[in-house]
Formats: structure tokens, sequence, C-alpha cells
């Protein structure tokens, strides 16, 4: 029978004392077990606390938005940066997307509901997509477009939805998705997205239908920078892994790694990075979700920033650590698997119902040039 | 039931997750000293943390394969690392040009060898199949494990010119599975 290397060097009597030891430390083992374990499993993934409570802002300050808005009660309006459209506190973070993305003009018109894509960008981890939607009925203030797109060879694709109304029965919207996979494709971004119901909140209806595009997108330009800068505070770990640089944005990998003082003390520890540069802009921007361990203790994040100050030499990142308790007003999350089954994790109450925040020591990276 | 030094392999081989962190957590020092030592002159930790995980991603999809008790396991994973390690060498070295003296002192290997590794590795494999035990250990030696010719001469208690002939005459072999009637 025929052996492979496998088997062969199997045969082999090998003197195991040519080879040496190198240390290997507690990051290093979480970080090759995060990959490793990741690539044979399905992960679990999950938000931020922050980032959710900046997307259920989001939310709320559209439906302020829309409602000061009635000057094109009648008229279809004409919006061409949806983008910064949609960037209702003025962050900035969506300002130069428009100029770097590729109109694609598709339209989908099913159940009389005309669903188009605007315009769409991918910056190597995020694909940000523009539509539109026109109905021959009122959907409401907050029609819930389901669901969030779905990216070739992504084990699992997290995402946010922001729609706004802007006429009668016309809104526009602002999907992006952010694809979790180990080998994945900075390149290109293969996108389908097949919407199957829309969802009228105000009257907790659904209308069905078949509106299904796909797209190819090429990402933008991008260059990256390692930082791999750590920061220890009491049991928790932050690394600064690297930073892509894009002509939209930028984005900031880091990791975290809890210990088992920590784990015993809080349910969920995260990360947030504050960022501004040294000729003190800040920078304003918006986590893409995590992946990591079971547990979700040692994670793996990444937060996209708005379009860097091209005389910036420095970035001076803060990073600010959360304790919480998971009590049933703040947690709940849903584990998805590969075959799409879901399901609810448990929330086991601790007594002590608390929070704490802190802010760590300024992390000061030098921008290559 | 979690993996432990008594029964951490069976448990790799029935696939049980935790099995391949109890790995992880003890052999990567190792694995990690071994990829360093073949892979530090390229100067590109990325590509060794690649590889490293590739180690492990190896030792997981082919653990069926293995056979022997913890003392073979661990020369096991430090062969695969090795032949991994260099796998990763040999692909990255064919883009930066390497004079073939560097490759031969870097790891025993001609620029003919290195021709032979990217083209026929397939085939390679197959001719050890066909090859006897000694012969066998000598190529996997030389072309997986990029071990010097002096080194598989102390190992296997033979001359360094009985080695160059054994190879001579397996490559030959090769060639004339590869390219019938061909000369060398």
């Amino acid at each position: 029978m025929m052996k492979d290397i496998y088997e062969l060097i199997n045969d082999m009597d090998i003197d195991e004392n040519e080879f040496e030891e190198m240390e290997a430390s507690e990051l290093e083992r979480t970080k090759v077990k995060r990959v490793v374990m990741s690539s044979i499993r399905p992960r679990k993934r999950r938000w931020s606390r922050n980032a959710t409570a900046a997307l259920i802002l989001a939310g709320l300050s559209t439906a302020l938005f829309g409602m000061t808005f009635p000057a094109y009660a009648n008229s279809i309006p004409v919006i061409d940066n949806i983008f910064r459209f949609l960037d209702v506190g003025r962050s900035g973070l969506f300002d130069h997307y428009k100029e770097y993305s590729s109109a694609m003009n598709m339209a989908e018109e099913n159940n009389g509901i005309k669903i188009t894509i605007n315009d769409a960008v991918f910056d190597g981890e995020t694909a940000f997509l523009t539509y539109s939607l026109e109905s021959n009925q009122d959907l409401g203030a907050h029609p819930i477009v389901h669901s969030l797109f779905d990216m070739k060879g992504a084990d699992g694709v997290a995402g946010s939805n922001q729609i706004s109304k802007v006429g009668n029965n016309k809104y526009v919207g602002l999907m992006t998705g952010t694809s979790f996979s180990q080998d994945k494709d900075r390149e290109t971004a293969n996108i389908k997205w097949n919407i199957e119901t829309i969802w009228k909140q105000d009257s907790k209806e659904e209308i069905t239908g078949d509106w299904n595009f796909s797209l190819k997108l090429k990402a933008t330009e991008s260059s990256t920078q390692r930082i791999d800068r750590s920061i220890e505070h009491d049991g928790v770990t932050v690394h600064l892994d690297k930073i892509t640089v894009t002509p939209i944005s930028f984005i900031i990998y880091y990791d975290q790694v809890v210990n088992q003082k920590v784990r015993a003390k809080w349910d969920a520890v995260d990360i947030g990075i504050k960022v501004k540069d040294d000729l003190g802009n800040p920078y304003s921007g918006q986590g893409n979700g995590g992946a990591g361990d079971k547990e979700g203790y040692n994670m793996s994040w990444s937060k996209t920033f708005e379009k860097l100050d091209p005389k910036a030499t420095k970035l001076i990142i803060t990073p600010q650590l959360s304790f919480y308790n998971h009590t049933s007003d703040n947690h709940g999350s849903v584990e998805m698997t590969r075959e799409g089954s879901d399901t609810e994790s448990t929330v086991q109450q601790r007594k002590d119902n608390e929070q704490e925040e802190v802010i760590l020591e300024d992390i000061i990276v030098e921008l290559k040039k | 039931m979690r993996s432990n030094e008594d029964n951490f392999i069976q448990r790799l081989q029935r696939k049980k997750e935790d099995a391949l962190e109890f790995i992880i957590d003890k052999y990567l020092p190792l694995i990690k000293g071994v990829t360093y030592k073949v892979l530090s002159p390229l100067d590109n930790d990325g590509m060794i943390e690649e590889c490293i995980n590739d180690i492990f991603l190896s030792v997981w999809n082919n653990s069926s394969k293995f056979d022997g008790d913890s003392t073979d396991f661990k020369k096991w994973i430090c062969a695969v690392a090795k032949f991994k390690a260099i796998d990763y060498y040999r692909r990255a070295s064919k883009k930066v040009e390497f004079t073939s003296t560097d490759v031969e002192r870097q790891h025993g290997m001609s620029a003919e060898d290195e021709l032979i590794m990217s083209e026929n590795k397939k085939e390679l494999i197959q001719l050890i199949n066909l090859l006897e035990p000694v012969d066998r250990n000598i190529f996997v030696m030389k072309f997986f494990l990029g071990l010097k010719t002096d080194d598989i001469s102390s190992k296997l208690g033979l001359t360094r010119a009985s080695i160059d002939n054994r190879i001579y005459r397996g490559k030959k072999k090769l060639y004339n599975k590869v390219n019938p009637g061909g000369q060398i």
C-alpha cells in the first residue's frame, strides 16, 4: 500500500534531541489555538457591547432624522451620497466612501417592492452596500430588511443594516458585512444578498418575496503595518496586532487575552480602542465585531476608523477595558454554526451585577510612510 | 473527560477537539523551535506564525496515520514540523533569489534537488514507496526533513559516498519514471 509522507516519517527513527524548544508565551498559545481551533470548527461570534450600543444609537438618531425630513414627503429624493446621508451623527466615518465605491445600480422588483443596490465598496475587511427601496405601500418608519448578506468562503458574516425613510414609501439603507474566516480573501468579496422578507415593525406584518443580488467587489488598495505591541492590566492582555490603511479608512486589529482570575470574577470583558493622531485629530470608528474562544474571553477584534490624515505621523491608541456581569437585560447571544442551527446561550446570573471600566495607558504607533 | 498525557493520542485520533488544544499547549515550544530554526533566515514572522498553525492543522488532519506511543508522537510531530517548515522555506525562497550554495548550506539541497521537490513531489513520494527501507529513510531525511548528507551518514552509520550513491540511483529511478528514456 502506498504510504504518504505522514506515514513515512512515522516509520523513521528520528532523534528528538536534535530539536530545541523555544519559549512560547500564553498569548502565543492563545493565538495559535484561536486560529487552529477556529479552522476545525465553526466559531462563536459576538459583538462587543459597545458596538451594539452604538448601533442602537444610530437607529434612534436615524428615526429622529427621518421625522425631521418632511421636505421630501412627496417627491422622489435624490440622494447621491447615501453613505454621508446616513451618517446622521456626522462622525465623518463614511465621508470618503462614495468616491471609492463602484456604482452598482442593480435593481430587483418583487411583490410591489423594488430594491436597488446603489453603491458598493470593500476595504479588504468589510463590505459596504448602499441601497434604496421603493414600495407600493407604507412600510412604516423602520422596516427590517431580512437578512444580512453572505460572503463567499466566510464561516460567517457579522454586519449591520441601517435604514431610513426618505419619502413616501421610499427608503435608503446602508448594509455592512465583515466576514469571519480562517483564510479569508482580502482582495475580492463575492457577495450574495438574498432578501426573503421585509418586516413592518409598526404593524408586525411580513412581506415575503425574492430579491436576490450577487456581486463581486475588488478591495480598495491597502497597506498593512504590524504593530505587535501588548499592554497588560490586572490579568487582561491587550495586543495590538496590525493596522491596515486604505484610501477611505484604516482598520486596527487587536486581541484580548483574559486570565482565569478575571474570568472567575467577570462574565465578560471587552476591549474598545480610541484613536487620535499626533496632530490632535480624533478618529471615529465602528467595531466590526470579533471572533474567539467559546467563552468569549479571548477574542480578536477589528475596528474601522475614518480616513487617516495623510499628514499624521503617529497614532495614539487608547485601549479601554470594560468588565461586565451578565443579566437578562444586557445579555443575549446566539451561536451560529456553519449548518445554520442557532442555539441561544444561557444566562447564568451572578449575584453582583456590576460593571467596571478602566482606561489603559496610550500606545503610540509610528506610522510607516 | 479531558485530554491528559495518557489519552491524548487516542482522543486526537477520535477527533476530540480538546486533544488538539492539549497538543498545542504541550508542543508549541518545540514546534516553535523547529519552525524558527528553519524559517528565521527569511525574516518573516507572519510566515512563521502561518507555518506553526499549519503544522497543528496537519497533525489534526493526519492523526489517523500516526501509530505509536507518546515518545513516538513527539518524534512524529517534530518531523511534521520540520518538513512543513522546509516546505514553506522552499516556496518562499523560490520567490526570492537564493544562490544554490545558500540553499545547500541551509538545508543540504542543491538547485537540482529543489527542482525535484517542487515539481515532482507526488512522484517522489511514489518512488520512495518503491525503495528499500534504508533508501526510503535516506530520501525522506534528505528531501523532506532537509538533513545534510553528513548528518544522514552519521545517523545511519553509512559512508557519505554510499549515501550519495544511493541517492544517485534513486534519482535515476525517479527520472526514468517521470521521463521514460530521458537522461539525467
